[in-house]
């Protein structure tokens, strides 16, 4: 009987699964170009703020320093959920309630989304870059500064392209890392896959089946994104040995 | 010493401390054209501190020092223009490892539109030639032994066409056979009439080339003068004590 059982699941389960993917299938792949997209536009300002902070965190002055050191505690000590709810939803209400009583300010969920990525991903970021950039001999500096290069000549032309083949592989894996932090942006509404997904499980109970190919399409995106980045790392590598 | 020579840098009461070690506590002298200058002395003596100062890659605490007439202190002076003329040689030649050999040398001349690239490349051959390097201009500095990457260290710095050129222990990360072929392009850009401030441990080399050495020790320039004054004649007891460890 036992034996007859599992049988029957296992013809019943890829049935299903078949079924889920032939009528949800294009509402799927959708929802993972809505991933990409927010994952891409989130990287794109964590990259800029990644290198606005990570480079003020290597300079001399004080307050400079003291301006990366405030921006990445306080992003990376506040979680992610809890930074989406304040942006989505708190920060319009503020603006509307306190600031400029009775307007009618609202972010959408992509801008919303956008900016919570960039910050939480740009701190993040901004670590990485600062230690590469610290990473270097600190002769470096001193050899091109003491041909005359200033300090942005130098940082640009002989610090960073050193500094950069140390920091591909965390960047790299940071991308991942927010790629798959899309997914908590489901919570303010965003139609990326894991909320498309929450309402095709809605729809058609289907709870395993529907969550298996989900994880499945995450696993497919980060392994193509593995890939590009050992070729890029590869060659960046080129004519170093 | 001539007369009536031009002092290239000028050293008053110089001080340097770091956070509160006090490193240089009061440095004193002049640097003539031409004048090829040995520091030597303990480890910890300040002897790199104070070259370091000269360039202003270490901001100094009190005190003055004036390169060609300008201060390090002064605001007003750019301290970038400065350096142009300073050339120095590192230890651990710090050379740049993700560019070749003529890029290390062109880098600075070029982005700083001293030239343009061809005078540049010009200029960087002939510097080669002047280290022996010639052979190697599109070698990248992990392809060289110590001594090839210290010469091509010595030539970009003379890209930037310096009147000064700082030495800070050029062959104290070298494997001593490569020892004589740097001190060799040394010899030849002293004897070619730079201005040249040596830390070194080569007592032979300080003998051979030196106009004057100064002996350093606890931050103070502790006795200076000829090679034959200081390191055959030392008076001091501390130069003497010195000199009696390394020789």
């Amino acid at each position: 009987m036992g034996f007859y059982g599992s049988f029957s699941i296992e013809v019943e389960g890829s049935f299903f699964m078949i079924k889920i993917i032939t009528r949800y299938g294009q509402l799927l792949l959708a929802a993972m170009q809505q991933t990409v997209l927010l994952a891409l536009c989130g990287l794109f300002f964590a990259c800029i703020l990644g290198i606005f902070f990570g480079i003020l965190g290597v300079t001399k002055n004080r307050f400079c320093r003291a301006v990366n050191r405030v921006f990445v505690d306080a992003i990376r000590g506040v979680p992610m959920i809890v930074l989406a709810y304040f942006i989505y939803f708190g920060v319009p209400a503020f603006i509307n309630n306190i600031v400029a009583s009775g307007s009618k300010f609202t972010l959408s969920a992509l801008q919303a989304g956008t900016i919570c990525l960039a910050l939480n991903c740009g701190a993040y970021m901004s670590e990485i870059i600062r230690a590469g950039i610290q990473s270097v001999d600190k002769g470096q500096m001193e050899a091109a500064r003491s041909l005359g290069l200033p300090w942005w000549r130098a940082m640009y032309r002989v610090v960073m392209p050193q500094a950069i083949r140390t920091m591909i592989p965390s960047i790299i894996n940071q991308f991942i890392i927010t790629l798959k932090d899309t997914s908590i942006l489901s919570i303010i509404g965003f139609p990326e896959l894991v909320n498309t997904a929450k309402n095709v499980v809605a729809n058609t109970f289907m709870t395993f089946e529907t969550w298996a190919i989900v994880a499945v399409m995450y696993l497919v995106v980060i392994e193509i994104l593995t890939v590009i980045s050992r070729v890029l790392e590869r060659r960046l590598n080129r004519g170093r040995e | 010493m001539a007369e009536n020579r031009n002092v290239k840098i000028h050293v008053s009461h110089l001080k340097k401390n770091f956070k509160k070690l006090e490193v240089l506590k009061d440095i004193s002298t002049d640097i003539y054209e031409g004048e090829v200058v040995v520091v030597i002395g303990p480890s910890g003596s300040g002897k790199s501190t104070f070259l370091r100062c000269i360039n202003n890659l270490e901001e100094i605490t009190g005190g003055e020092i004036t390169v060609d007439g300008m201060s390090l202190t002064d605001k007003k002076t750019d301290i970038n223009k400065l350096r142009e003329n300073i050339g120095m040689v590192f230890q651990h030649f710090n050379l740049f490892p993700h560019m070749d050999v003529m890029r290390n040398l062109t880098l600075a001349p070029v982005d700083l539109k001293k030239a343009s690239k061809e005078e540049a490349a010009e200029r960087a051959r002939k510097m080669l030639v002047k280290v022996g390097m010639e052979d190697k201009a599109d070698a990248f500095p992990n392809q060289l032994s110590g001594g090839q990457k210290q010469r091509v260290a010595i030539a970009r710095a003379l890209c930037m066409e310096p009147d000064i050129m700082l030495f800070d222990e050029p062959t104290s990360a070298l494997d001593p056979e490569m020892v004589g072929e740097v001190l060799q392009v040394m010899k030849q850009l002293a004897a070619d009439g730079m201005t040249m401030v040596i830390v070194t441990h080569e007592m032979g080399f300080a003998r051979e080339v030196a106009d004057r050495v100064l002996f350093m020790d606890g931050g103070y320039i502790v006795e200076e003068g000829t090679p034959q004054e200081v390191l055959l004649n030392p008076k001091e007891p501390r130069t003497i004590d010195f000199l009696n460890k390394v020789l």
